[in-house]
Order: structure tokens, then sequence, then C-alpha cells
């Protein structure tokens, strides 16, 4: 009787869903407009791009299956992968890739990927070319575009033609997870989706849970109410690396912290000056010290090790004090230099102030360190009324990309949006032209190298680490996949057996 | 004054604070840094984009037409929409400050009842080593920070001993016993801060009635210590502790940021901070408004309870 009781079938334990520590995204989800890192997050969990960049940097098919270009990078073509259903059944075709780019590169639709997009694709710039074929006709040659149509440019997730806003009511997508419900400032829940063009998805449902602050998230994954930590970074979270209950996934990334000097005027007009300040600092030491070594040193160019082009033969910029107060005495600077060192208060920032602050003291510069809110710090963004495109000296936070093109162009290029250093060189131009032009690896790389060695003697910034991006799990969870800057594929995650 | 004409004043009053509360909070929100466009898109974002959302969003328009316009839909009752989540902002303050009063209340519930008991043995035993414990205790108490208590909390009860869950939000559809099981350990800091304050203040409060001549002639004429508490202390001290439970009304639903952020519960005083972050002036204005309305209405309910309680004051 007792054995034949046992042998009736139980019902199955519910699976337990994966839960996800993240930041709360603060404001609508739109992928017209999202910026934040917990908004891109969100993004990625039901909607997918043309392409998806790899860890390794490379590209891979999502739901475009073929690309190629003319012989000027000037068009791309696209093939999409057939039978490839939005969460509402719909086909996806070449109509819905076209309304999403023209919405995503039109100036009149606050679109978040216009720095893009920018000099590169405008509305009617991408056409049908066919069911299942699109054609995007650039405004210049651009060697790296499908990377503009990827997972790298988080906002492009592609959207049936005729959908406009209000997104966030159901997250349509063609991913691997449907929205099941979402709650603003506390959470969202994602179902399987049976119909997904991947195959098998082995999550049956995830759940993010939004937190306003990295400690709890932390706390959370520590108390087993939570399976993953989007994203952590390391100052404040240093037990985590060491915890055995723990596995932290590293991906290498471009992020990193961008020390401008103004190019044109003084203190810091003369490259010498800047390159002293350069040499002034040790870097292996900032690495250790400030990042626990999740990182890599940077050298003075966004040209990160992770780019397969960027010239790893470039000698590495070694802290030099002697040789820096040489070049500050060659300059006619050797009584000392007098300056105020603008930045925001974020993450490890104030603290890299400090040690400019310290390593420039040696060499006879006194800076004076002035911290202020990001809002403030980058103001209206245009010169004239930024602390950050204004400041003689600034440090600023860079986040990841799979490729340097806006980097450099808006960076380094003199009409660059982004050139707080006001750099103005027209080789430099020219070069960064070259570079995203270039069709071939090796056209590529020699660009990289010149841009590289022309930034080092220059130095209009210095940068001194890029540094990891850094996801935690709990140690039975397996199959997350991540992109450094910050979506996580969690089609196949899931917990391993005990 | 009757208490008609004083409950009519001071609701005068009230409007008036709140006024001025709107036009500051207006004002210095017009003074942050930064717009609402580029909080949004980020600070690196193209400046066509941030003017193009700023123009949809309507946040480009003049201050004082935007104020105008504000405080016209206020009167017909609509508190706007908010520029970061784009919805009506009512249902977002409605949420948030439903969170922060059921925390505040459960936090009333576990501080006031021990604060009065330890405040009224403490005034009893005063200057023995009871009271010296009891003041003592309740000082270092008020000192600890929330983050503080809230963190040991978390480590002890919540992750070492598992004994309660280190999410103030319970699962969709939980009922009350697991409402109440997610609440206690945020509940914690507020109430352990609340705790040392009251007890401290009624102790003092304690004493003084303790030691006036009606209550000093009770007791030589033998009256026993349940009915001097009764008929004596208590009335004594209730008004005040009403007085100072209300004055400590807004400290408990719009000061409880780091109880809100570390235990994952976004309540009004999170949800201002955000809006203050994001230059969400419809959400920042509408939410500092009603916290205002819900600590002046204490204010008043207060005041109202203090003159029935002790009728000489009216």
């Amino acid at each position: 009787m007792l054995r034949g009781a046992a042998a009736l079938p139980l019902a199955a334990a519910p699976e337990r869903p994966l839960r996800i520590a993240c930041d709360m995204p603060v404001g609508r989800i739109d992928p017209l407009t999202v910026s934040q890192t917990s908004g891109l997050l969100m993004l990625a969990q039901t909607g997918e791009f043309l392409l998806r960049v790899a860890p390794d940097g490379s590209l891979r098919p999502m739901l475009a299956v073929h690309w190629e270009s003319n012989e000027d990078a000037t068009l791309w073509r696209f093939r999409l992968r057939p039978g490839v259903r939005f969460h509402d059944g719909t086909v996806l075709n070449a109509g819905d890739v076209v309304a999403t780019m023209d919405r995503l590169s039109d100036p009149a639709q606050a679109s978040n990927a216009l720095s893009v997009f920018r000099s590169v694709l405008s509305p009617g710039g991408t056409r049908a070319a066919g069911p299942l074929a699109v054609e995007f006709r650039l405004d210049a040659p651009d060697g790296h575009f499908p990377y503009a149509v990827s997972s790298d440019n988080y906002n492009a997730i592609i959207l049936p033609a005729g959908r406009a806003g209000d997104w966030e009511a159901d997250f349509i997508g063609t991913g691997p997870f449907r929205l099941a419900h979402y709650t603003p400032t506390l959470g969202a829940r994602f179902e399987r989706n049976p119909d997904w063009w991947g195959g098998a998805v082995r999550p049956a449902a995830t759940e993010f849970l939004f937190f306003a602050d990295q400690q709890p998230q932390i706390l959370a994954l520590l108390g087993d109410e939570a399976d993953i930590v989007a994203q952590f970074v390391v100052s404040g979270a240093r037990g985590l690396l060491d915890d055995p209950a723990c596995h932290v996934i590293r991906l290498p990334s471009a992020a990193h912290r961008q020390i401008h000097m103004r190019t044109d005027r003084p203190p810091f007009a003369d490259a010498r000056v800047r390159r002293a300040v350069a040499l002034s600092l040790d870097r292996p030491a900032i690495l250790s010290g400030l990042l626990y070594g999740q990182g890599v040193l940077g050298n003075d160019s966004p040209c990160a090790p992770i780019y397969p082009e960027t010239d790893l033969a470039v000698p590495q910029r070694a802290a030099n004090p002697g040789a820096a107060r040489r070049l500050l005495a060659e300059a006619g600077q050797a009584g000392g230099i007098a300056a105020t060192l603008v930045t925001e208060r974020l993450q490890e920032i104030p603290d890299l102030a400090v040690i400019v602050q310290q390593a420039c003291a040696a060499i006879g510069i006194a800076l004076e360190i002035r911290v202020e809110d990001p809002a403030l710090y980058y103001g209206t963004a245009q010169r004239g009324s930024s602390d950050w495109l204004d400041s003689d000296f600034g440090i600023t936070d860079y986040g990841h990309r799979a490729v340097p093109d806006v980097l450099l162009q808006a960076g380094f290029a003199s009409n660059g949006a982004w050139n707080a250093a006001h750099f103005r060189d027209p080789r430099c131009d020219s070069l960064i032209a070259a570079y995203r032009a270039a069709r071939t690896a090796a056209a590529r790389r020699a660009a990289s190298r010149a841009i590289q060695e022309l930034l080092l003697a220059q130095t209009p910034v210095i940068i001194p680490y890029f540094f990891d991006f850094l996801v935690a799990t709990r140690r039975d969870v397996t199959g997350v996949s991540a992109s450094a800057i910050g979506q996580l594929f969690l089609a196949g995650a899931g917990r391993s057996a005990a | 004054m009757s208490g008609l004409r004083f409950a009519a004043w001071r609701v005068v009053l009230g409007l008036i604070t709140l006024w001025l509360l709107s036009v500051i909070v207006f004002a210095a929100a017009r003074v942050l840094p930064g717009d609402v466009g580029r909080a949004i898109l980020g600070p690196l974002a193209d400046a066509r984009a941030v003017a193009a959302l700023d123009h949809a969003l309507g946040a480009d328009r003049g201050a004082l037409a935007s104020y105008i316009e504000w405080s016209r839909g206020l009167l017909q009752g609509d508190f706007g929409v908010s520029y970061a989540y784009r919805t009506p902002v009512a249902p977002l303050v409605a949420v948030a400050l439903g969170r922060s009063l059921r925390l505040a209340c459960l936090i009333l519930a576990v501080a006031v009842p021990p604060a009065l008991a330890a405040g009224l043995t403490a005034a009893h035993f005063a200057g023995g080593r009871i009271d010296r414990l009891l003041t003592l205790g309740g000082l270092a108490l008020t000192v600890v920070p929330e983050f503080v208590t809230a963190i040991l909390a978390m480590l002890v009860f919540g992750i070492a001993l598992r004994w309660l869950p280190i999410s103030a939000e319970p699962p969709p559809g939980a009922g009350a016993g697991t409402w109440l099981r997610h609440l206690i350990l945020p509940a914690l800091p507020g109430a352990v801060a609340l705790f040392g304050y009251l007890a401290r203040t009624l102790r003092e409060a304690s004493l003084a009635a303790l030691q006036s001549d009606y209550l000093r002639a009770a007791i030589l004429k033998g009256l026993a210590w349940p009915a001097i508490l009764v008929r004596h202390l208590l009335p004594n001290v209730l008004p005040l502790l009403l007085t100072v439970l209300a004055a400590q009304l807004s400290y408990l639903l719009g000061g409880l940021v780091v109880v809100e952020t570390l235990f994952r519960y976004p309540g009004i005083g999170l949800l201002i901070l955000s809006a203050g972050r994001a230059h969400d002036f419809p959400l920042l204005q509408a939410s500092v408004l009603v916290l205002g309305a819900f600590v002046v209405a204490a204010s008043l309910a207060a005041d109202l309870a203090v003159r029935w309680l002790t009728p000489r004051a009216a």
C-alpha cells in the first residue's frame, strides 16, 4: 500500500526562476532612448540585434545571417534570418529593420543611437532589397559599420515596423524570453519563448530584481536571494573575487577613465608638459591599488588591447619622474605649474584624482581637485557650458565599445563632440578617417599603430587603465553569457545539478 | 479660539506652507545642473537627440509657463506626467507612498510601546542603574547610523542565520504573514533609532511630571504606582508623544532612503531622490508635495489631539 502510494507520480516542483540582481532603471524602458546599463540589460532580454558581438569582439549572426559591403564600404547588404517571429506572432521582414533603423537614425526622434549613426547613417539610408534583404547606404565609408547595427549599439534591437513608443507595455521582440510582468523601480519577470528561432531555452523564467545601489545586490547574492549580479565594480566588492560561494565572470573591456589636458591653452598647451604628466603616473600600482588588478594598462590612446587591430608592439609608457621633470624644464616650467583637476563623483574616479594629484606634486605640478556631481560635470555637454569640455584638466568616464571608431572620431577628431582636450591635428583627423574606412584588418592595424604613436607623442589624454566588466554568479549557476557593455544573454543559463 | 476655528486656521496655514514648498522645490529643481533630456539619454548623447527629447517632454518651456501649467493641473487633481517614466505621476507616488506608510506603521508599532515603557521606567528609577542603562542605551541607539544597523541586521539575520529575507518586497500575491516577515528587517534600523530618541524624550517628560507638586503630593499620599501611571503620568506624557511622533513623520516616510536602498524597497524617499537626479520635475514636485501634505496633516492632527487631551492648552 505504502509502496503503491510512493509510486504515484508526484507533481514536479515548479522550477525556480533564475534571479538576477541589477541596478534599478530610472525612467521608461524605451529602445529609442535607453542609456543606462540597467535599461540596455532589459532590452537584451526580449529584443535582438542584426548581429551580436562575441566575447572575443568578433561579430556573430543574430537576426542577420550574412553581411557584405561594396568596395569602399559605403553600401552594406544584410540578409535576414528566415522564419523569425516576433512575440506577437508576426514574421520578421526587411520592413521591420528599415523602420527600426530609420527611427534610430532620425535626429528628430530623440534617438540615443545618434551618437553612433552621426555622419554614418541618415534616415532613408536604409532600404529593403527584398523580403529578407536590407541595404544600408552610408553617409561616409565605414568598414566597421556592422558593429553599428550589432549588440554593441544597444538601442538597435529590431522592432516590428508599426511599433513606436510604449515598448514597456509588452517588451516585444524576437528574443528567447517574453515579458511576463514589469514593475517600474521593482523588477521584471520573463518567461521562456517556446517559438524562439535559436532552439530550446534553458531557464523556464528569469526574474530581475532592481536595486538602487551595488551593496545590497552583493548581499542578495550572498544571502541566496539572487543567483546573478549583472554587473559590479570591484571597489566595494573586493570580497567577491575570493568568495568560494561565488563565481566571477571577467570580461576584458575598452571601458576606461580618460584624463584630458587642454591642448589649446596654457598650462598644458605644450606637449612636453602633457607627456611629463603622463610619465609621472605609476600605472601598475594604480591598477593594482584601485582595481585590484581587474583590468589592463592603458597606453594613452583609446585603442585598447582587446581590439584586434591595436598594435601591442607600440611601447608601453611607464613611470619616469626624472624624465618628467626634465621635460618640464625643457618646456620652461621648471618652476612648477598650478592647475585645477575637475572630475565627476563616480566609482573610483575621485581616488584616481588624488593619485594623479600626488604624482603631479612629485614633479612640481600643484593640482587642486574639484569633484562634482556628474550632472554638473557634464553640464550641457556643449563647449562653454560644460566643465567636462571646458576644464584645463579633467577625468572622464568612458564605457566599453566593441570597436574604437566612436571613441576616436568623437574624442580626437578636430570637430569631435567629446574632444575635451580641444586637440586639433589634421594628421590625426586623416588617420581616423583612414581607420574608419579601412576594409581589411591589415589596413586598420596600420592606421591604428599610427594613431597610437601620434597620441603617445602628443598626449592630449592619459588613459591609465582599461577595466574589466565583472559579473558575479552563485557557484552553481552556469551558461551565463555577458557583453562588456552590460548585456546578459541567458538562453543557456541555469543551475547545475548539485 | 474654538476648536473648529483653530482647525480651520491651521488648514489655511498648512495650505500656505504647501504652496511655499511647491515654489521652493520648483526653484530648486530649476537650478539643478543639467537637464532632463541629458539625464535620460546620458552625458555623451548627441545634442540633437537631447534637444528633441526636451521638446517632446515639454521640458524646454519657460520656467513660469511650466509652473503655471503644473499648478493649473494640480488644482484639477492632475499631478502631471513624469518626464522619466512618461506615465501619470499620481500612481507612481501612490505606490511609493503606500510602501513608505506600511514601513512607517511597522516601525511605530515596534518602537513606540517599548520606548514608552523604557522612558517611564527610567523616570521611575531616576538616577539608578536601570535609568543609566536605559538612558545611555537609548543615546547609543540614537547615534548609530541606520546603514550600520541595517547592514548588521542583514548580515546576521539574513545571511548568517537565514532567518529573515533581506528583500523588503514580498513576492506578488503574498499573504499578510509573508508581508510582515519581509518587512521586519527593514523596520529594524528605523525602530532602533526611534526607540532611543523616544525613550530619552519620554524619560525627561515623565521625570518633569513626577517632580511636579501635584504628583509629589499624590506619591506622598501613598497613591499606588499603577494609579499614578494611568491617572497622572500618561495623560501628561501622551501629548508630548503625539507631538514628537508627528514631527518624526517626515523622517519615517521620506528620510529612510538608506533603508529603502539597502532592502530594495522603493518608497517615497527613494522616489524623491531618483526624481531629483533625473531632473523629473513633475515627479519630484508631486512626491515632495504629497509628503509635505502628510506631514502637515499629521502635525494638525497631533495639535488637535493635544488640545483634546489637555483642555487647558486650548
